[in-house]
C-alpha cells in the first residue's frame, strides 16, 4: 500500500490527480433517487471495451481473405486455447450490447431523459445506437460462413430499391456487383477501424454532454416531475442532498456490471448457439443459396417491413422516417411534463411503436 | 409371307419415326442449350422426352447415388454431354452399354478398390459363368448406395441359398450400426462449429475398408476385419467422447463464473444498502 501511495504522490505533485479524482468522483453529486436504470449507461460503456478488448484477441488470429476467413474462425473456435471463449463472448457479446443499449434508450425514453437540455445527449445516443447495429452488420460478414455470405447479400440488396442512385450504391457497399472478396475488405476495415473509432468518439462526446448539463433526475416519487430549465443561459444541474457518485453509483454500477456478465457469461457457456444457426458453421457458398436466411433479431422487424410492403421503396422510406422521428424526438416532443403517467399521448405512442417493432420481429422470426 | 411384309414395314416405320423424333430433338436441345447456356447434359435432355425405352435409364438414374453425388451420364458411358449431335460419337468418347462380362471393369474405372476385391471373390470368379456383376446386386442406372440392406434374402436367393450371407450379415451389422451413429454425432458437432474435418476424414477411410468387404464373400476374413474395423471405430467414439467431457467441462466451469457473478452482485448490493455516507 504504501508503494501505490508513493506512486499517486508522485504523479499527484505533477499533474493533482486526486484534485481531479474528487472532482470528478466524490464531489459529482447525483440524485438521491437516482435508479439502477441509471446504471445501464455504465454496462454499455463496459460491454463496449469488452467488444474491443475480444476483437483485439479475435484480430491475432482471424485472416480477413474470402479463401482463409472461414478456417480461421474454425481454428480460433477449435485450435487456439480458449479461442472459442473470445470468439463467443465476442458474438453473443455484440447481441448482449443490443439488447442492453435498447433497454438505456426505452429507460431514457420512459423518464423523459432526452429532452431539453439533453437534446444532445439524445442525438448521440441515438447515433451510437445505429452505428452499434452497424458494427454488428459488418462484423457479421466476417467468418465468412453461408448465413454471413446470404445475410449481408439479402442486407446490401435493400439499398437497391432507392431510386436512381441504388444500384450504385449496391456497389459501393459492395465493392463489385455480388458480396465477394471486396466487400469482406471493406467490412473489415468499417468493423475493426472506421466505427470503432466514430462509436469511441461519440461516447466520450456524450459522456462530454452527460457531465456538462449534469445528471437528469428520475420523475417518479416527486409531487413535481415537470421540467424547470429555462434556455436563457448554461446551468449544470445541481442535486443537492445527493449522494457522491464514488464510491455510492460506482457500487450500484458494479452490480449491474455483474449482472450483465451473469447473464452474458451463462449464454456463452450454457447456450453458446442461441444466436447461431446452422448455416453460421457452413463455409460460404455463393452457388447455393439456404432456404431460410433471417438476419439477427434486431433486424427481424425491419426485414419483416420489407416483406410487407410489395414496393421495398416503401417499407424502406417507412423505416427511414421511424428513425428520422425518434432520432429527432427531443425536437418533437417539446412539453415540459417528464413522468411517463402525466404524458398519455406519449404512452400510447411509446408503447403502440414498442409493441408493433415486437410484432413485426416476431412475425420476421416466424415467417 | 404378307403377316411378315407388314411386321417388317411396321419395325421400319417404328425405327425411322424414332431416328426421326431424336433428330428432331436432338436439334430442339441443341438450339436450347445455346440459348440458355450450359444447363443439364444433352443425353439427359433429349432421352428424357424420348419413348419409355430410352427414357427410362433418366428416371432410374435421376434417384440414384450417381445423381445425388453428381455423376452424369458421361461419367460412365463417356461422349460429349455438350453436343447434342455429337453425344454419342464413339469419336467423343462414347462408349456405349458394355456387355455383360465387361461391366466390373467398366464401373471399376472409377471403384478401383471395389473391383479388385470382386474380382478376387467367390462372385469375381464366376464371373462370365452365370455369376453376379456390379449391377445384379446395386441395379444399373438407379444405383443404390452401398449397404448392408442390398445383402438380403430375396436379392441372394436369386442365385443361391442365403445361409452363408446371412452370416455374413450378422457379424457386419454391429459395425455399420457404429459407422451410422458415429456419422450422425460427427453431423452434430459439426453443425455447431466444432471441427471435424480429421474424425471424419477417419470415418470416410474406414467405412471405405468396412465396404470392401461387401463384395468379399468370406465369412472368415469378414469376421477378422470386422474387429479390426470396430478397434478404428472405436478410437473415432473415444475422440467423440472427449469432446463431449471439454463441453461439460465447459459447462461446469460456466456454473462456476456465473455464480461467481451473480455473488459479486448480491454482496455489492447489500453493501450499497448498507453503505452510509
Amino acid at each position: 500500500m504504501a508503494v501505490i501511495k508513493k506512486v499517486v504522490d508522485w504523479i499527484d505533485v505533477r499533474i493533482g490527480i486526486r484534485e481531479v479524482a474528487e472532482k470528478e468522483l466524490t464531489e459529482y453529486i447525483l440524485p438521491r433517487t437516482i435508479n439502477a436504470w441509471y446504471s445501464m449507461g455504465s454496462v454499455l460503456l463496459f460491454a463496449f471495451v469488452l467488444q474491443v478488448v475480444s476483437g483485439m484477441l479475435l484480430l491475432i488470429y482471424y485472416v480477413p481473405d474470402a479463401d482463409k476467413a472461414f478456417k480461421s474462425v474454425t481454428a480460433i473456435m477449435n485450435d487456439v486455447p480458449y479461442g472459442w471463449l473470445i470468439r463467443m463472448c465476442h458474438a453473443v457479446g455484440s447481441n448482449m450490447m443490443v439488447l442492453a443499449l435498447l433497454l438505456h434508450m426505452l429507460s431514457v425514453l420512459f423518464m423523459g431523459s432526452y429532452k431539453k437540455p439533453r437534446e444532445l445527449n439524445w442525438v448521440t445516443g441515438f447515433t451510437l445506437l445505429a452505428l452499434v447495429q452497424a458494427i454488428s452488420l459488418t462484423g457479421y460478414l466476417l467468418p465468412w460462413s453461408q448465413l454471413s455470405f446470404w445475410a449481408t447479400t439479402v442486407a446490401t440488396n435493400s439499398a437497391n430499391a432507392i431510386p436512381v442512385v441504388g444500384p450504385y450504391l449496391v456497389e459501393f457497399l459492395r465493392g463489385s456487383k455480388l458480396v465477394g472478396p471486396p466487400t469482406l475488405g471493406r467490412f473489415f476495415a468499417l468493423h475493426v477501424a472506421f466505427i470503432p473509432a466514430v462509436i469511441g468518439a461519440l461516447i466520450g462526446a456524450h459522456l462530454f454532454f452527460i457531465k456538462r448539463t449534469g445528471i437528469s433526475a428520475p420523475p417518479f416519487g416527486q409531487k413535481d416531475s415537470s421540467n424547470h430549465w429555462q434556455g436563457d443561459r448554461y446551468r449544470h444541474e445541481e442535486h443537492p442532498g445527493g449522494i457522491p457518485f464514488f464510491p455510492n453509483f460506482v457500487l450500484d454500477d458494479l452490480r449491474s456490471i455483474a449482472i450483465y456478465m451473469a447473464c452474458l457469461m451463462a449464454v456463452v457457456f450454457f447456450d453458446p448457439y442461441l444466436f447461431f444457426p446452422k448455416d453460421a458453421f457452413i463455409p460460404a457458398n455463393p452457388f447455393v443459396t439456404p432456404a431460410h436466411i433471417k438476419p439477427e433479431w434486431y433486424f427481424l422487424a425491419n426485414y419483416q417491413t420489407l416483406k410487407t410492403f410489395s414496393n421495398e421503396l416503401i417499407g424502406l422510406s417507412l423505416q427511414g422516417a421511424a428513425m428520422t422521428f425518434l432520432a429527432l424526438l427531443p425536437f418533437v416532443d417539446r412539453g415540459n411534463e417528464r413522468h411517463p403517467l402525466k404524458r398519455p399521448l406519449f404512452m400510447v405512442c411509446s408503447l403502440g411503436g414498442l409493441l408493433l417493432w415486437i410484432g413485426f420481429s416476431i412475425w420476421g422470426h416466424l415467417s | 409371307m404378307k403377316y411378315r411384309t407388314l411386321i417388317t414395314i411396321h419395325y421400319v416405320t417404328r425405327t425411322l419415326l424414332s431416328a426421326l423424333l431424336l433428330v428432331i430433338t436432338a436439334c430442339l436441345v441443341s438450339t436450347q442449350v445455346s440459348a440458355q447456356g450450359a444447363a443439364e447434359p444433352v443425353c439427359i435432355t433429349c432421352h428424357s422426352t424420348l419413348p419409355e425405352k430410352y427414357s427410362l435409364p433418366v428416371t432410374l438414374w435421376r434417384t440414384s447415388i450417381h445423381a445425388e453425388n453428381g455423376i452424369f451420364c458421361s461419367g460412365c458411358h463417356g461422349g460429349d454431354p455438350q453436343d447434342a449431335v455429337n453425344a454419342m460419337s464413339p469419336a467423343r468418347g462414347f462408349l456405349g452399354a458394355p456387355k455383360e462380362p465387361a461391366i466390373p471393369a467398366f464401373c471399376g474405372r472409377c471403384h478401383v478398390g471395389v473391383l479388385k476385391d470382386y474380382l478376387t471373390s467367390a462372385h469375381g470368379r464366376m464371373l462370365g459363368k452365370g455369376g453376379p456383376t456390379c449391377v445384379t446386386c446395386h441395379g444399373n442406372h438407379h444405383i443404390i448406395k452401398a449397404s448392408l440392406e442390398l445383402i438380403n434374402e430375396k436379392s441372394c436367393s436369386r442365385c443361391h441359398s442365403f445361409d452363408r450371407a446371412r452370416t455374413i450379415l450378422a457379424s457386419m451389422q454391429n459395425t455399420e450400426a457404429m459407422i451410422v451413429a458415429l456419422d450422425m454425432r460427427l453431423i452434430a458437432f459439426k453443425s455447431i462449429g466444432t471441427d471435424t474435418e480429421k474424425l471424419e476424414k477417419e470415418l470416410f477411410t474406414v467405412r471405405n475398408h468396412f465396404h470392401s468387404l461387401f463384395h468379399n464373400v468370406n465369412v472368415d476374413l469378414v469376421t477378422k476385419e470386422s474387429v479390426v474395423i470396430q478397434a478404428e471405430l472405436y478410437k473415432i467414439r473415444d475422440a467423440l467422447v472427449q469432446m463431449d467431457t471439454t463441453i461439460w467441462k465447459r459447462k461446469m466451469a460456466g456454473a462456476g463464473v456465473v455464480s461467481l457473478m451473480l455473488l459479486i452482485a448480491a454482496v455489492l448490493h447489500i453493501f450499497k444498502k448498507n453503505f452510509k455516507l
